[in-house]
């Protein structure tokens, strides 16, 4: 239990206490208008708070990098050597894939693997986030979801300087700079809006099931499979691939393919699907959050 | 909850109107979704055996401006409890909670500290998480420095400290932002002779600035010493309340009375 006191003594009238109030039957004006101003209290808060998100963001990336220049440099060596790798074996073992050449296709796992590790390492991220500041949430009031949005805000600066970087060194292998590239703030900005959503959930379910990670790495693995980021999405044949669209994932990772290895604007539809989900998980994560904040607590 | 920079003197501070806090005491404290999993596989009804206790019931309080309130009673009365939900820690089961005023609990020194980080970063997290900002923070921290006696350290990592040195810059950031409603845990009692007696000092000059002082101790010299009244708790329920002298004979009759161990 979270208190400090012992717990106090059960005497027969609190013994009895009746399971959870029935609830009263709200009309949905009264719903909208809760759900209003809890909204409006949390932007009051995250701009009382914004202090706080500010040193818990540099506080962790200078604790990553400010001690040495190397770290940041591993961020970027680890992707690197890790998609090196990747673009070697798969493209001996499935010669030729979708008909692209060995450095081809490099360029094209660069540009779906680099969204996707942000993705997954986010939610990982997320899920431990307020377990580790466990000894904070217990000893000051803070909003809860300020720890979520800290991880991913830190995962979101990581993911861009090294998607900066690592484009700079694919250019030699054929990388191509064009206009499309402006697309690319907008395709962050939605992939960070999921991601947000999807941390939100993720954090929720672990402070109430410790085991969660393990089931979250087993199942992040599988999305990744089911992802078509080593794989190009002609790997199925047409009457079937419409299939990859029930991913929610794919249609971000199909943004950053799209304009990083085709040099393409991605079309307008993909923008709006991409936009609709984005904004349908992270307010889904959102009211799943906030439905739990107040128990999260007691339950650390 | 309501924050307003200005208020009469004859405001209510804090205001507390039939706050419940039930705490649910799990049957397993590490929930795991495997056995969730299995249990709707296998269709079994999870154990409903949690019991529920309310830590807190039925606390009617108003702290109006200037008042020093101590909190007293035996252990598990639910005092630090009722501390931690005026600090907004514990979000109530029922009632209506008002405070109007910036809160500095001093419930546990250096919550938010960050062993990585040196000890100037610190004082601006610590400084964010109590609500202030950058530019105050900024030009409170030479004062800290101050008196702390510190400033040589200011860029060192905090783990690189010493406890003594740590529980210093604790206590003086949590007084020197000059809380309008500082909440104390019976954080006091540590460090050597000379660090209690500056503290001590500090922390007066503070009281004497707060708009409302509520302090949890056992130390019922220290409470009779700083505290005007006195509320004495007993299972989560207020039983007595009023000015420290009276209160506090009551609780020494009763608690002499029936032999119970403070």
């Amino acid at each position: 239990m979270a208190s400090v006191d012992s717990p106090a003594i059960t005497d027969d009238e609190t013994a009895t206490f009746p399971a959870a109030p029935v609830p009263m039957r709200i009309s949905l004006n009264q719903r909208l208008a809760s759900a209003r101003s809890v909204i409006v209290r949390d932007i009051a808060e995250f701009h009382e708070y914004q202090g706080v998100i500010v040193n818990l963001v540099a506080q962790e990336l200078q604790v990553r990098y400010q001690r040495s220049m190397l770290g940041f440099l591993w961020t970027l060596v680890n992707p690197a050597l890790m998609m090196g790798t990747q673009a070697l074996v798969f493209s001996r073992l499935f010669r030729g894939i979708g008909g692209m050449g060995p450095w081809e296709y490099a360029i094209f796992l660069f540009a779906g693997a680099m969204p996707w590790t942000f993705l997954a390492s986010s939610i990982t991220d997320s899920t431990t986030s307020l377990i580790q500041q466990e000894g904070l949430i217990r000893k000051i009031y803070v909003p809860k979801w300020i720890f979520p949005l800290a991880r991913v805000l830190i995962q979101s600066i990581t993911f861009t300087l090294s998607l900066i970087a690592l484009f700079i060194m694919m250019w030699p292998l054929g990388a191509t700079v064009s206009s499309s590239l402006l697309a690319l703030p907008l395709a962050i900005l939605l992939i960070c809006m999921f991601t947000m959503g999807m941390g939100l959930i993720a954090a929720t379910i672990h402070t109430f099931f410790r085991d969660f990670g393990h089931f979250l790495t087993v199942g992040l693995q599988a999305w990744y499979f089911l992802t078509p980021i080593i794989y190009r999405a002609d790997f199925l044949p047409t009457n079937e691939r419409w299939k990859f669209w029930l991913n929610p994932a794919y249609p971000f990772i199909r943004l950053f393919q799209i304009i990083i290895h085709e040099s393409q604007w991605p079309p307008a539809w993909l923008f709006m699907l991409a936009t609709c989900i984005a904004i349908g998980t992270l307010g889904a994560g959102y009211s799943i959050f906030k439905s739990q904040e107040k128990k999260i607590v007691f339950r650390l | 909850m309501t924050t307003s920079p200005e208020s009469t003197s004859n405001d209510p501070v804090v205001n507390l109107q039939g706050i419940g806090l039930k705490f649910m005491s799990y049957h397993d404290s590490h929930p795991s979704l495997k056995r969730a999993l299995i249990n709707l596989v296998l269709r079994r009804q999870p154990p409903a055996t949690d019991k529920a206790f309310w830590a807190l019931r039925d606390i009617n309080l108003t702290i109006r401006q200037g008042e020093r309130v101590a909190l007293i009673g035996t252990n598990g009365a639910g005092k630090s409890t009722l501390l931690k939900v005026m600090a907004r820690i514990y979000e109530p089961t029922e009632g209506q909670m008002e405070i109007r005023g910036r809160i500095a609990p001093m419930i546990e020194m250096g919550a938010g500290f960050h062993p990585e980080l040196t000890g100037q970063r610190n004082i601006m997290l610590n400084g964010a998480l109590m609500g202030m900002k950058a530019a105050t923070m900024r030009e409170k921290s030479p004062a800290i420095w101050d008196w702390t006696g510190l400033s040589d350290f200011a860029e060192l990592p905090l783990k690189y400290y010493s406890s003594g040195m740590f529980q210093r810059l604790a206590f003086a950031i949590a007084t020197e932002i000059e809380p309008e409603i500082l909440l104390v845990d019976e954080s006091l009692n540590a460090g050597d002779a000379s660090f209690v007696e500056k503290a001590k000092a500090r922390i007066l000059n503070v009281f004497d600035k707060a708009k409302a002082v509520v302090v949890v101790s056992h130390d019922l010299g220290l409470v009779r010493e700083l505290c005007d009244r006195t509320i004495w708790l007993k299972k989560g329920r207020i039983i007595a309340d009023g000015p420290t002298p009276e209160i506090l004979d009551q609780y020494c009759a009763e608690v002499h009375g029936t032999a119970t161990a403070a």
